[in-house]
């Protein structure tokens, strides 16, 4: 193999991010000379998944080289007298998104066919915090996710299922049936309102509605117009790959998977790897040989190289602006019991859920206030993150620092104790801050891209959806597209034959 | 692409995703040729990128579909190798018998598998190019036949009355052997690796190895796969239930149900 100076790059990728592979996938087969470096030793950038050594070893480098990563305060909590656990028994991911069955994500990696290299699992079931009147004690309540839900639902009342029901068969029509301009003016409200207002929906359904849109803003700053194509998406995911979820999660760590599926296609496709090789500093270099202009790129492990263009994120390029980003709290949480009770099959025939959404409303928190709600996403044993009879939960909440981590902390605790197993409890956990593009936010729709020229492409920050979203995929097209120039054509993007040798149906 | 919808298949069927490591020209992508397609190419040309294979293995309790993930052509940079490791339950890691650096280098990648691959994880060290060496040139004549019949050369793990069928192989005209078997098969006693003596080229022993890694994965692993065997007790939640009733077939997209929710 020639070394990589000697190499004239039509495109180097830095960073193997889920952006920087989905791009890595989409060039597998174009016959550019594509070298892909990463400045760390692993794969997944701001997507990756760790053994516990592994994201003890992040924290330290997010902590000390703040410039390098979309995160910040990065600590791991070990409680007291907690025993050794085996640390490479987990696979705890920095991705763990949901994935919508109706999200574009899914037909690019079947019509790209490293899907056969993925194993997908379901979502089930969205449980919401209520406190149950009696005592204050918490109980999880199923949020119904479809019309059947609803109907075998025993909680609400026939009156409130009428007015839902009504509110669902609104939504779930399709566009054309409906008068659309007159929906769209008034959607100019809080979801609450427009609840309320147009379809009489009790005010104690409204927090289930509005987790199913996994919005991350308090209902009063939800508007109706983020929340119901989200609430819409939800109801219309369901049954799409088998009864009873409509979301999916990626086995052995969420986006890190994806990610690594799509840096080996590109690997299978010819293209270069090379890690702990980020890329130092960029200079012009004209070519002495005719009007090919090339950058010439130092990296880290000291090597020189040229290619024509590069590709990157704000952290993965040098001298780049931080871009104006929102902050989010997460945690990731290693529990001592499997939570059984949170992944029962929903409906007949489908399979067992391995993922499961437990929201509690800031109203949960503090009555008086306008908190953001804490998202829990749990994760069992089957995603093989985790040794059999624990659980992962990936917290969020849109409250960085301290307040943000004590809530997503009390929030497990409070599921913990709702669970059937009194001696339930936490094994170690990873908090931190990320930073990125809210989905809620003004700066959600932060498009195309940014750089110092036009050699240089960089995608946006990362979404800080708690769902896959699908704007990735028109980033890393849009980078196809420049990277393809005139030899773009959309039917061929991401869209392959199976390779020699592939497995077909058996 | 269907384990779940497979038809009239009374065995459980569970996939193994499997890494090849190794130095470059020992042989890794010829032996999976030769397991997958029962195939040989002389003076193949070194891989381009990585490579993807599958391969079923039948046991008499079950079948087992091998994910091959072939590492080379990028041996120099040993970046891929991370990202075929994670979540690999089994990996062969390749030799050839004519050159001792390529052991030194094998043993680098029991290592690094050992300290950073899957607890659990099954490890063949497999010696190739066989056919170089006298041992090889006997056993050179035989057609492969697909099927247990054939006695593994040497299993480390199995059971020792087998002993080393090949013993002092040094210094014979005409024998390109430069690792002894003894030596390889001492090491591999040591770390608790599959051992096997392979030829690519005549197909001796290639069967036996994947058939013997296919037979080494334990149960548990195949049902959680990871994380299994690494914690608690198994009555928890997974423990009895079989893999792939996690699974979703993306390839089942049903137009029938895909209505749900919408008005009536």
């Amino acid at each position: 193999m020639e070394p990589l100076a000697e190499t004239p790059w039509d495109v180097t990728i830095s960073g193997t991010g889920l952006a920087q592979s989905l791009l890595a996938l989409a060039l597998s087969r174009s016959g550019k000379k594509v070298l892909h470096v990463d400045r760390n030793s692993y794969y997944g950038g701001s997507e990756a998944a760790f053994s516990l050594q592994e994201a003890q070893e992040w924290a330290s480098k997010v902590n000390g080289e703040p410039e390098h990563y979309p995160f910040e305060d990065a600590t791991v909590y070990l409680p007291e007298g907690t025993p050794q656990l085996p640390t490479r028994s987990y696979t705890l991911t920095l991705s763990p998104h949901l994935i919508y069955s109706k999200s574009r994500l899914l037909p690019t990696l079947v019509a790209s066919k490293v899907y056969r290299q993925l194993e997908f699992q379901a979502v089930g079931s969205w449980w919401i915090h209520k406190p149950s009147s009696a005592d204050g004690a918490l109980v999880l309540y199923r949020v119904p996710g479809s019309r059947e839900d609803v109907f075998a639902d025993d909680i609400i009342s026939v009156k409130s299922k009428r007015t839902l029901m009504r509110f669902l068969r609104h939504i779930g029509k399709p566009p054309s049936d409906s008068d659309s301009e007159a929906e769209e003016e008034n959607l100019a409200m809080s979801l609450p309102e427009y609840l309320a207002s147009k379809f009489q929906v009790p005010a104690e359904l409204h927090e289930p509605l509005l987790s199913l849109s996994l919005s991350q803003a308090s209902p009063g700053q939800t508007s109706a117009e983020y929340a119901v194509p989200r609430i819409k998406r939800h109801l219309a995911s369901i049954g799409v790959f088998g009864p009873g979820f409509g979301s999916l999660l990626a086995k052995w760590g969420g986006g890190s998977e994806i990610s690594q599926v799509g840096c080996r296609a590109l690997a299978v496709g010819g293209g270069v790897y090379v890690l702990n090789a980020g890329v130092k500093s960029i200079s012009n270099h004209q070519s002495e040989d005719g009007d090919d202009m090339r950058v010439q790129l130092h990296l880290s492990n000291d090597e020189t190289i040229k290619t024509k263009l590069l590709v990157g994120s704000n952290w993965d390029l040098p001298g780049q602006e931080r871009p104006a980003c929102d902050k989010v709290a997460r945690s990731i949480t290693v529990v001592s019991s499997a939570l059984e009770s949170l992944f029962p099959v929903t409906a007949d025939g489908g399979p067992v859920p391995a993922g499961a959404v437990v929201v509690f409303p800031g109203s949960s928190f503090d009555q008086s206030g306008d908190l953001p709600p804490v998202y829990l996403l749990v994760h069992s044993s089957e995603t093989g993150e985790c040794p059999s009879g624990q659980c992962v939960i990936y917290g969020s909440v849109s409250h960085a620092g301290a307040q943000g981590q004590s809530l997503i902390e009390s929030a497990v605790h409070r599921l913990l104790q709702s669970n059937a197993e009194p001696d339930a409890k936490v094994l170690w956990s990873l908090r931190y801050t990320q930073l990125g593009l809210s989905s809620n936010g003004a700066n959600a729709r932060s498009s195309k891209f940014e750089g110092p020229s036009s050699n240089i492409l960089c995608f946006p920050p990362p979404s800080l959806d708690l769902a896959f979203d699908d704007a990735l995929i028109d980033r890393v097209k849009d980078a196809w597209q420049l990277v393809m120039g005139d030899k773009a054509n959309e039917q061929e993007f991401m869209n392959f034959e199976d390779r020699e040798h592939a497995d077909d149906e058996d | 692409m269907s384990e779940a919808t497979s038809t009239n298949t009374p065995k459980p069927s569970s996939s193994v995703k499997l890494v090849l490591l190794g130095e470059a020209a020992v042989g890794k992508s010829s032996l999976v040729l030769r397991f997958v397609n029962n195939d040989f190419q002389e003076n193949k040309e070194p891989t381009i990128g990585a490579a993807f294979l599958t391969q079923k293995c039948s046991l008499p309790t079950r079948t087992i579909k091998f994910e091959i993930w072939d590492t080379a052509g990028q041996e120099r940079f040993a970046s891929l190798a991370p990202m075929y490791y994670r979540n690999a339950q089994a990996a062969l890691v390749v030799y050839d018998v004519t050159k001792p650096s390529s052991l030194t280098k094998a043993k680098h990648w029991v290592a690094e598998l050992q300290r950073q691959a899957s607890p659990g994880i099954v490890i063949a060290l497999v010696g190739n190019k066989l056919d170089l060496t006298n041992d090889g040139n006997e056993a050179s004549g035989e057609p492969q036949v697909d099927g247990e019949q054939q006695p593994p050369a040497a299993t480390a793990d199995e059971d020792d009355a087998a002993g080393e069928p090949q013993e002092e192989q040094d210094a014979t005209p005409g024998d390109a052997r430069k690792v002894s078997t003894r030596e390889a098969s001492s090491y591999a006693d040591e770390e608790g690796l599959l051992f096997f003596e392979t030829s690519a080229k005549t197909g001796v022993n290639v069967v036996e190895v994947f058939t013997a890694i296919a037979n080494a994965i334990p149960e548990s692993s195949l049902k959680s796969g990871r994380g299994a065997g690494a914690g608690t007790g198994q009555t928890t939640l997974g423990g009895g239930r079989p893999a792939e009733d996690s699974r979703v077939n993306l390839g089942d997209r049903s137009t029938a149900t895909a209505k749900e929710g919408c008005a009536c």
